[in-house]
């Protein structure tokens, strides 16, 4: 003869189960939500400041303001992540733990090259600019040079390396100047 | 003292942020358009665009930036056409040039004024007035260089013309080059400095002036008016 199986834990299981399966749904919305503006924090801005590409005012402010953001945003919403993917990882469905690395991988992504800056892998800055006298130099006289005069200070950028670098910081004459290209 | 690096691109003219404060500049205006420092602007520092040349022979003790061994191969001497041949994202259609006509863009007491540089470089040295001011646009003895100068010789306005045989020759670099102005009949180099007559000694103020792309001018600058000879 079976004994029927007490009742009480049979009434709390699906009141656990209601109740877990409500608390696991916040935590993947937190989850969802944290892990978007992760990616919102670089990928936005990245997307609006690529080259050949036209930039309206309003879209430009919005790129400067995310990406000025990005580095703090993005680790905090990261360590979000990674303390709910925790929380989360027991319960989840191999295809949910698939998702949820996948995930954590695109969000620590976006925490680190916020950090980085990609232009500068493009166009390398001058890290210690050396300078030859004018005599040393193997420019080609046809060349074209930017140049200034400070203090008695002369110097000559070439447009051929400034086109590359784009930016140098220098001090000429006494006076600290950014010179562009 | 701020240090600027290369922070991104707005519509072909770059952005760049200093390392102190991560406020954002654009590089055409020095304004500061976003941060920390917003509505700030650098100063302009006075700036030529030569030859090297020319500007090793009004230079003799100036120093050249050297290249970087490691990116010589990024370097390009034939940036100007190449430059030329990139995609535009902005462009004015209606306005009497095209987006990468070269121009010569002057800004006085807020008005701006832009030259055509195949006009310039026909016409060299165009006399011109912005806002009343009287200007002297000239190309370099090179063909290639160009300055612009302040067309007042003591308080009073002045024209110039180039000498004789001064014509400029991009093969080879013309000596002999030299500019006379009406008022004084005397001797001016391409610095903007009398070597000869009445007027010895003397040099012409600098208007600051950018060689720039048209659409480039123009989207900063949309009240621009265009020189025609």
């Amino acid at each position: 003869m079976s004994v029927p199986a007490p009742s009480t834990p049979q009434l709390q299981t699906p009141q656990t189960d209601r109740q877990g399966r409500r608390i696991s749904f916040c935590l993947w919305t937190i989850f969802s939500l944290c892990a978007l503006s992760a990616i919102a924090f670089f990928f936005i801005p990245t997307f609006i400041i690529r080259p050949f590409r036209y930039q309206a005012p309003r879209a430009l402010f919005l790129a400067m303001s995310l990406r000025q953001r990005a580095p703090l945003g993005t680790l905090i919403a990261a360590l979000t992540c990674f303390v709910l993917a925790f929380a989360l990882w027991r319960t989840a469905s191999r295809w949910r733990k698939a998702l949820l690395t996948l995930t954590l991988l695109v969000v620590t992504f976006s925490a680190v090259v916020a950090r980085l800056n990609y232009f500068e892998w493009m166009f390398h800055p001058i890290a210690g600019p050396q300078f030859l006298a004018q005599a040393d130099s193997k420019l080609d006289p046809k060349e074209m040079i930017m140049s200034v005069r400070l203090g008695g200070d002369a110097r000559a950028y070439p447009i051929s390396q400034m086109a590359y670098h784009h930016i140098l910081n220098d001090v000429v004459g006494g006076v600290p100047i950014t010179v562009t290209y | 003292m701020l240090h600027f690096y290369l922070a991104g691109i707005n519509n072909q003219n770059f952005l760049m942020r200093d390392r102190e404060t991560g406020t954002w500049w654009q590089q055409i205006t020095g304004k500061a358009i976003y941060g920390p420092l917003q509505g700030a602007a650098l100063d302009l520092v006075l700036s030529d665009e030569l030859t090297f040349g020319q500007w090793r022979t009004e230079s003799p003790s100036g120093q050249v930036l050297a290249p970087v061994a490691k990116y010589t191969k990024e370097y390009d001497s034939n940036w100007e056409p190449d430059v030329a041949k990139l995609p535009v994202v902005i462009s004015f259609p209606g306005t009497e040039l095209k987006s990468r006509d070269v121009v010569i863009g002057l800004t006085i007491d807020g008005a701006a004024r832009s030259y055509p540089w195949e006009t310039f470089a026909k016409q060299s040295p165009v006399l011109d007035r912005v806002n009343g001011t009287p200007l002297l646009l000239v190309l370099g003895p090179d063909g290639k260089s160009f300055r612009v100068f302040l067309a007042r010789i003591d308080g009073h306005d002045a024209e110039f013309f180039l000498q004789a045989n001064s014509s400029a020759d991009p093969a080879a670099h013309n000596k002999d080059w030299t500019m006379l102005d009406t008022t004084t009949a005397s001797q001016w180099n391409f610095q903007g400095c009398a070597t000869s007559g009445p007027a010895q000694g003397k040099c012409l103020a600098r208007i600051p002036a950018l060689k720039d792309y048209w659409f480039d001018w123009r989207n900063y600058h949309p009240d621009t008016t265009v020189y025609k000879r």
